[in-house]
């Protein structure tokens, strides 16, 4: 386990208060976050780059904050990559080992895998200039990875690449860590790279941890309106609990006028009655009804009806925008193409929309 | 006339401005006498004295500002502005005024213990060297700072992340890539101390066969109306330093950074 406890650090007016951060051993972890959000400071703390107020940093149960960055067996990858322009390949792949004197047969056989794994055999003796940008981000990796560290810091690697490359290193990462299970803390404002990455990922907002869970958990069930906010969900509303029944099993909040009713296990946390929370509806689980079709009883709780105001084919789905009736607000709804195909709708068309319980999610304002 | 030619006569304009001057040496130039006067004891005597004192102010100025232009490029410490103004001191001071106060402070109680027990400046070799010292080390120590300014701190973060101690990641990484940069500036440096005049001829005087230099030795040339020689040595002393900026050009190529 690697833990970072009670980090403080006060650049200027920017101040990071008793930042905890938890990497799960042999898993790829994404620090995911805004712009400015106190990612780089974290980072150069972790590497010790960057000296800080209070706190502690911990790998494998020992503290290793007051070690230089040469003993702390933790490797970083910069987003420019940093390879050394005066070495060749291999003496940069050999970089880690010399410095660490750990010329082992053991070390040079895991380093010939890892050049293996990453296809470089053939750039060996050549300097960094002549690489091509996949080329480079290879090396880099390797790199990185001979040494064997303990931990792997990614400083948004792949923020500079056009979109081709930039699918081809995300699998290489992903190949790579699956068969190395080497401990990665990427850091990333990139909502797809942290989604497509990261096994735990963490959400720094303005210097605090706002969440740290799952892909699904972050992604599907954030935890406070920042979060929600940051990651562009849509539909957001402020509404108020009005009622928890069947011993906190089941919810009623108000959403513009009416009231819905949905499991309580839809809320980041536990609520009571009166107090004022973010209701999200997801779009891709707002479902059309088609007319003179019968109706499921378990869709019938929360039903709108109103007009579609846009539809956009997005290539992937169609994005709609949905009016309810005598509310002011737009639904922005998600369908897959199969589906839009088949309801035949269009702009400016009557029609009823069901919201399924997967639909909602009710966060905390507080 | 256009941007871009306006710009060239320019350059050209000034580029003739110096060959004129150089040129105008060669109208009471005698090429028979040009031997003479530099194989002449007194003369090999100052271009020795010349080299020597340069070579070593210059080799002096890189060892504490190399350093000193490390800092001042890697971190941030109380009193980093004020430190860079001092370092422009040479460049807005006079050298006449740089060297009287030198002479100044050998005359204070701490000079005297210097002068006294340590070693003899003033009228000395030694007062060339520190003379010549003086007026680059400020200089050599900005030029390095840039040199050293165009190597990302990231190649040093890296290396130290994968194992090398903060010596280690300077002497393999970062002095490596500035390398070019620094050799400039001792090229640089040295040419500019082998032109030194004003602080030199303050601290060190004008004693022929002791510190006589080469732009002492046009200066008394010329003092006392040796036409001929003073010409020669101008020639001698222009070559040392144009062939140096001119090697500059050659060694100022950085290797390509990422």
């Amino acid at each position: 386990m690697i833990e970072v406890r009670g980090l403080s650090i006060a650049v200027g007016n920017f101040r990071i208060d008793h930042l905890d951060l938890i990497l799960q051993e042999g898993g790829y972890n994404v620090l995911l976050g805004p712009t400015g959000s106190g990612k780089t400071l974290v980072l150069e703390s972790v590497i010790g780059l960057r000296n800080f107020q209070s706190g502690e940093i911990m790998v494998g149960g020992k503290e290793i904050q007051n070690l230089p960055p040469e003993r702390r067996g933790i490797s970083y990858l910069p987003q420019d990559l940093a390879l050394f322009p005066h070495l060749t390949v291999r003496e940069n792949l050999l970089y880690g080992l010399r410095a660490q004197k750990r010329s082992s047969e053991e070390n040079e056989n895991h380093l010939r895998r890892l050049i293996d794994t990453l296809k470089i055999g053939h750039l060996l003796d050549r300097y960094p200039q002549g690489l091509s940008g996949g080329e480079k981000q290879r090396v880099a990796l390797g790199r990185a990875l001979a040494p064997s560290p303990r931990l792997l810091l990614l400083d948004e690697p792949l923020a500079a690449l056009d979109p081709g490359l930039k699918s081809e290193i995300q699998q290489l990462l992903i190949s790579l860590h699956r068969s190395l299970q080497f401990t990665a803390l990427h850091v990333t404002h990139d909502l797809q790279e942290a989604y497509l990455l990261g096994d735990t990922i963490t959400v720094l907002i303005a210097g605090k941890v706002e969440q740290r869970g799952k892909r699904e958990e972050v992604f599907f069930r954030p935890k406070t309106t920042g979060v929600a906010q940051f990651l562009g969900l849509q539909n957001l509303f402020p509404e108020r609990v009005l009622a928890v029944e069947g011993d906190g099993k089941s919810l009623t909040v108000s959403f513009w006028g009416k009231e819905v009713t949905l499991p309580a296990d839809h809320a980041a946390g536990p609520l009571s009655a009166g107090e004022d929370v973010v209701l999200h509806l997801r779009p891709e689980e707002i479902m059309i009804l088609r007319e003179g079709k019968p109706i499921k009883e378990s869709l019938r709780r929360n039903i709108l009806e109103g007009e579609m105001v846009r539809i956009l084919d997005r290539g992937t789905h169609r994005w709609a925008l949905f009016q309810p009736a005598g509310m002011d607000i737009h639904l922005e709804i998600h369908l897959p193409n199969y589906v839009f195909r088949n309801l035949s709708i269009q702009e400016r068309q009557k029609i009823r929309v069901a919201m399924r319980w997967e639909a909602f999610w009710v966060i905390p304002t507080s | 006339m256009n941007f871009g030619k306006t710009a060239v006569y320019a350059a050209l304009a000034l580029f003739l401005f110096y060959v004129v001057l150089i040129f105008s040496l060669l109208t009471f130039f005698e090429g028979k006498s040009f031997l003479e006067v530099l194989l002449a004891p007194d003369t090999l005597f100052s271009i020795r004295l010349s080299l020597l004192a340069a070579t070593i102010a210059t080799l002096l100025a890189v060892a504490i500002g190399l350093p000193a232009a490390y800092a001042l490029s890697r971190a941030s410490f109380p009193g980093k502005k004020l430190v860079d103004t001092f370092l422009e001191l040479p460049m807005i001071m006079s050298p006449i005024a740089l060297g009287a106060a030198l002479l100044i402070f050998f005359n204070t109680s701490i000079g005297a213990v210097i002068q006294e027990k340590g070693i003899l400046f003033v009228f000395e070799f030694p007062g060339i060297v520190l003379a010549q010292f003086a007026t680059i080390a400020g200089l050599a120590t900005r030029l390095m700072k840039t040199a050293l300014d165009e190597i990302s701190p990231r190649y040093e973060a890296v290396a130290r992340s994968l194992g090398s101690s903060a010596w280690g990641a300077f002497w393999k990484i970062t002095f490596p890539l500035a390398l070019r940069g620094l050799v400039s500036t001792m090229i640089l440096c040295w040419a500019k101390a082998i032109g030194e005049f004003g602080a030199t001829v303050t601290l060190a005087g004008t004693m022929a066969y002791k510190t006589e230099t080469m732009p002492i030795a046009i200066f008394m040339a010329l003092a006392s109306a040796d036409l001929r020689k003073t010409i020669i040595l101008i020639l001698i002393l222009a070559g040392i330093g144009l062939s140096a900026l001119y090697a500059v050009r050659f060694v100022g190529k950085r290797p390509q950074v990422l």
